[in-house]
């Protein structure tokens, strides 16, 4: 065995083998020659050094020699850069080293990313950058094959040359589209109210606004879908603010239809003071019943860094009753802020409104937030929990119910 | 995936790769293990390679790789070689290979080059604070220490917070070393701890000790010590600078507080402007205070007494060197019920003053506006770290004043240790717990690298530096 090794070898030094690698011509060599270099390599054994006839340095040649032509091309592009093109450059670098960069990137978003303060700014609006360019190359992909799909279900019909029959013409969507409009302006004239304030502009960030508009906007969907809906009110709304050029992306020429009130007026102005009520979370008061005689305020923000006590400020400054939801009272809260998105209020009003059901209502809130709902009285709930705590947390059980205990002393000391 | 032990040839790495999972990835996942296994540099080369010859071309990432692979084993030909590669290939380069290049090549014989290379960073961004480290250190390292210096306040005048490291770099080397400008830039440094409260730890501690005990010609001599609670250094019985703010730090603090902590964006977020004009005339009323207590946080002392014989212990405890106290409350306590007697309530308030706030504001930022309004004397009893307040404050040097002026003021109360005894007081520290000189004499408070310490606790250990 070894013998026919030291044979193979030799064969191999001075084969053409290497001499045809090293000059790049691979494609030149024929397939027996491909088998015979595996069979070679495969009978190695490892016992000799490959470096010997292994040109390690060979990518250095080839990345160099690749460039001469393109060098003499590139010597004048390197010159002054603007800041922009600048810019572009080393998104282009980090997008090559793997980071997560879009691939297109618009000059006004180039612009954003420019203004941001910090390196850790840059990198976030980057990545939310990349990952909405994701999903949106997924729903086109997702689109073309359901678009492909359905052509090639249009010919196998075709082919069969079946016709239904059908004694409706297919006008579900503008049908319903009517009928909605319909109940909603009946609601404008007739119904409850429901403002949203809309005076937050300036406590939150650009991308904040952004949500909170698209937030409203399926509010509104899900209020002219209702069976009652209420009479919603915008109110505080400057129109040369954010939200409005938000809304105007949102809705195009479809905002001047809407079946809403806008004002720029303050909500104590619209309606009488004492049939307000301020919702918030951070209410010392907990909402028992819903009140179909009172107008409900909601405040329009979306606040990612928690910043208590901004809506529940704004009512003790205009001196109107506040309210939060019976989120404790009803549910087992498990993780996550009390705070809930503006279409989750929308859901629960409006289902508060149709039936008075708190459970049914708060089937809204999001199941990541609670573990389940409570239907016992509160001092049978705290044994429950502190069986759960110790079946959870075993020894630290002791510890938790202290805890347990003061979150609650704080709680009744506040009602 | 195992890289390797060997280059491998061509085809070789095509069969390895046509048995991997997913093939399109194969190389980046080999180049990762490569560098996580610090496999041999020939096997990256073999692969690189292998790439090359397949496709004409070496992508961006697998260069930096390679590069970083070349950087974890010191292969300071390898580094110089991509960077040539990488410098006619792309127009310009970014961080990631940039930090990988300075750090590469400053620990080489080739060191000036990275400070070249920073050069070329500062053109297209701002360096990081690792590449300004390692540009330092390699400086420093070749004595060259007025290069050093000259980095380091340039990193400083970029915002750049530099690493314990890079500063006891300094002290290393330059130990032994003379000259009059070094020195004083040497006490910048610690300085430079002085102003930003930062505590060195043991090992940075011993070389600042090693530097001065070298300095030729300068008879320093260094001790360990620990402070006593009165402020007097045992070894050369120095007193220390006592913790009291000055007038104008201390009239800064206030109107910071008034502004940042009260008011904030909007006053109603805590109080409201009828509550805390209310809560001023009474407080200009009655002041000044010796001890503000936090009446709620107090009264949740021992779980098992009702939170007003825990109040009244307090107060009681407190009253006795004829002290007048402050408790402050929310309106609830008044209503008479399981936790708050009315009686006992009744009997506190002849002891001392008592302010009731509305259930829904905060009683902290009372806590603070009455303790600095009564004076310097006055301190406050709570369990509070406060840092939510402390975070209200816009800039560093007032949260800094306010560190300061907490560890000064505050009475904080150890429950667990001392369950049984009534109330035990914690003496808020006498001396003020910072670097600090006198020109002849430094006293250089400092951690154990072991030790966990959280931001509102302070070293206890002290190096003690004085010139014979």
């Amino acid at each position: 065995m070894q013998s026919a090794n030291v044979l193979l070898k030799k064969i191999m030094r001075s084969s053409v083998l290497p001499f045809a690698a090293q000059h790049g011509m691979k494609k030149d060599l024929l397939p027996l020659a491909r088998t015979l270099s595996v069979s070679l390599c495969l009978k190695q054994d490892n016992s000799c050094s490959p470096s010997e006839k292994l040109d390690l340095d060979a990518w250095k040649k080839v990345m160099k020699s690749g460039l001469q032509e393109e060098d003499s091309k590139m010597v004048p592009e390197r010159e002054e850069l603007s800041a922009m093109a600048a810019a572009r450059e080393i998104l282009e670098m980090w997008r090559l080293a793997g980071r997560l960069v879009p691939e297109n990137i618009s000059e006004e978003q180039l612009k954003t990313f420019m203004e941001c303060p910090s390196k850790s700014a840059k990198k976030k609006y980057l990545k939310y950058l990349h990952l909405k360019e994701l999903y949106k190359k997924n729903d086109k992909r997702k689109m073309d094959e359901k678009r492909e799909r359905k052509m090639e279900t249009q010919e196998q019909a075709s082919k069969t040359d079946e016709t239904k029959r059908n004694s409706f013409i297919c006008l579900w969507a503008s049908g319903m589209d009517k009928a909605y409009s319909w109940r909603v302006a009946q609601s404008m004239v007739f119904g409850q109210p429901l403002v949203f304030d809309m005076s937050y502009e300036k406590d939150m960030s650009v991308r904040e606004v952004a949500n909170t508009v698209r937030q409203i906007v399926l509010s509104e969907g899900c209020n002219r879908r209702s069976v009652d809906p209420f009479h919603i009110h915008f109110c505080n709304f400057k129109d040369d603010s954010l939200y409005h050029e938000e809304f105007l992306k949102h809705y195009k020429e479809a905002w001047g239809k809407l079946l809403i009130t806008v004002t720029d007026r303050c909500y104590t102005d619209v309606f009488p003071k004492d049939k307000l009520i301020y919702l918030t979370a951070d209410s010392p008061k907990v909402m028992k019943t819903f009140d179909h005689d009172k107008i409900y305020i909601v405040g329009s923000m979306v606040d990612k860094s928690i910043k208590t006590g901004v809506s529940l400020a704004r009512a003790k400054r205009l001196g109107l009753e506040t309210a939060a939801l019976p989120l404790e009272k009803y549910l087992l809260w498990n993780t996550g802020a009390k705070n809930l998105t503006l279409d989750q209020m929308m859901h629960i009003l409006l289902t508060l409104k149709d039936t008075g059901d708190w459970k049914k209502a708060l089937e809204f809130v999001p199941k990541r937030k609670y573990c389940g709902f409570v239907s016992k009285p509160v001092h049978e709930l705290k044994k429950t929990l502190n069986l759960i705590d110790m079946l959870k947390l075993g020894k630290r059980h002791e510890e938790v119910r202290k805890q347990f205990a003061k979150n609650y002393s704080k709680k009744l000391r506040q009602k | 995936v195992q890289p390797p032990e060997k280059p491998l040839q061509a085809e070789e790495w095509n069969r390895l790769r046509e048995s991997f999972l997913s093939p399109g990835i194969f190389e980046e996942v080999m180049f990762k293990r490569m560098v996580k296994c610090n496999s041999p540099i020939d096997v990256a080369k073999s692969l690189l390679t292998h790439v090359a010859k397949s496709n004409g071309d070496i992508p961006y990432n697998f260069l930096v790789k390679y590069l970083a692979l070349c950087v974890q084993q010191g292969q300071a030909s390898e580094i110089r070689d991509v960077y040539d590669i990488m410098k006619t290939r792309f127009k310009i380069l970014e961080s990631g290979a940039y930090n990988l290049l300075v750090r590469g090549l400053s620990n080489s014989d080739q060191w000036r080059m990275a400070l070249t290379l920073l050069e070329e960073i500062k053109k297209i961004m701002i360096p990081s604070r690792s590449n300004y480290e390692s540009c330092i250190k390699a400086a420093s390292r070749h004595q060259e220490m007025n290069l050093a210096f000259e980095l380091y306040h340039e990193m400083l005048a970029k915002d750049l917070v530099p690493t314990l490291d890079v500063l006891q770099a300094f002290f290393d080397f330059s130990r032994g070393m003379k000259g009059a400008d070094l020195q004083k830039e040497l006490f910048g440094i610690l300085l430079y701890l002085r102003e930003n409260q930062i505590y060195p730890h043991k090992t940075f501690m011993r070389s600042i000790k090693l530097w001065f005990e070298s300095i030729p010609g300068g008879n320093w001599r260094g001790h360990l010590t620990n402070i006593k609670d009165s402020g007097q250094c045992p070894v050369c019985s120095h007193q220390l600078e006592d913790s009291n703010l000055t007038e104008e730090e201390y009239n800064n603090l206030r109107e910071r507080i008034i502004r940042d902590v009260i008011h904030g964006t909007d006053t109603y977020r805590k109080t409201s402007p009828q509550e805390f004009e209310a809560f001023q005339t009474f407080v200009e009323n009655r002041f000044p205070f010796d001890i503000v207590i936090d009446g709620l946080n107090v009264s949740h002392l021992k779980p098992r007494k009702t939170q007003c014989e825990n109040l009244f212990d307090a107060v009681n405890c407190l009253a006795k060197e004829n002290a007048r106290l402050l408790v402050l409350g929310r309106k609830h306590m008044l209503m008479n019920s399981s936790n708050w007697k009315r009686d006992i309530m009744k009997e506190m308030q002849n002891k001392a003053d008592f302010f009731f706030a509305e259930n829904i504001s905060e009683d902290d930022a009372f806590l603070l506006y009455a303790t600095l309004q009564s004076g310097k004397h006055c301190k406050f009893v709570t369990r509070d770290f406060l840092r939510d307040h402390k975070a209200c404050l816009s800039d560093r040097l007032t949260r800094h004043l306010f560190r300061k002026w907490q560890r000064g003021h505050q009475i904080s109360v150890k429950t667990k240790k001392f369950f049984l005894s009534v109330f035990i007081q914690q003496p808020a520290l006498r001396y003020d717990c910072v670097v600090q000189t006198t020109g002849d004499t430094w006293h250089i408070p400092y951690k154990d690298a072991f030790e966990e310490k959280y931001s509102y606790q302070v070293p206890r250990k002290w190096l003690c530096i004085q010139q014979k």
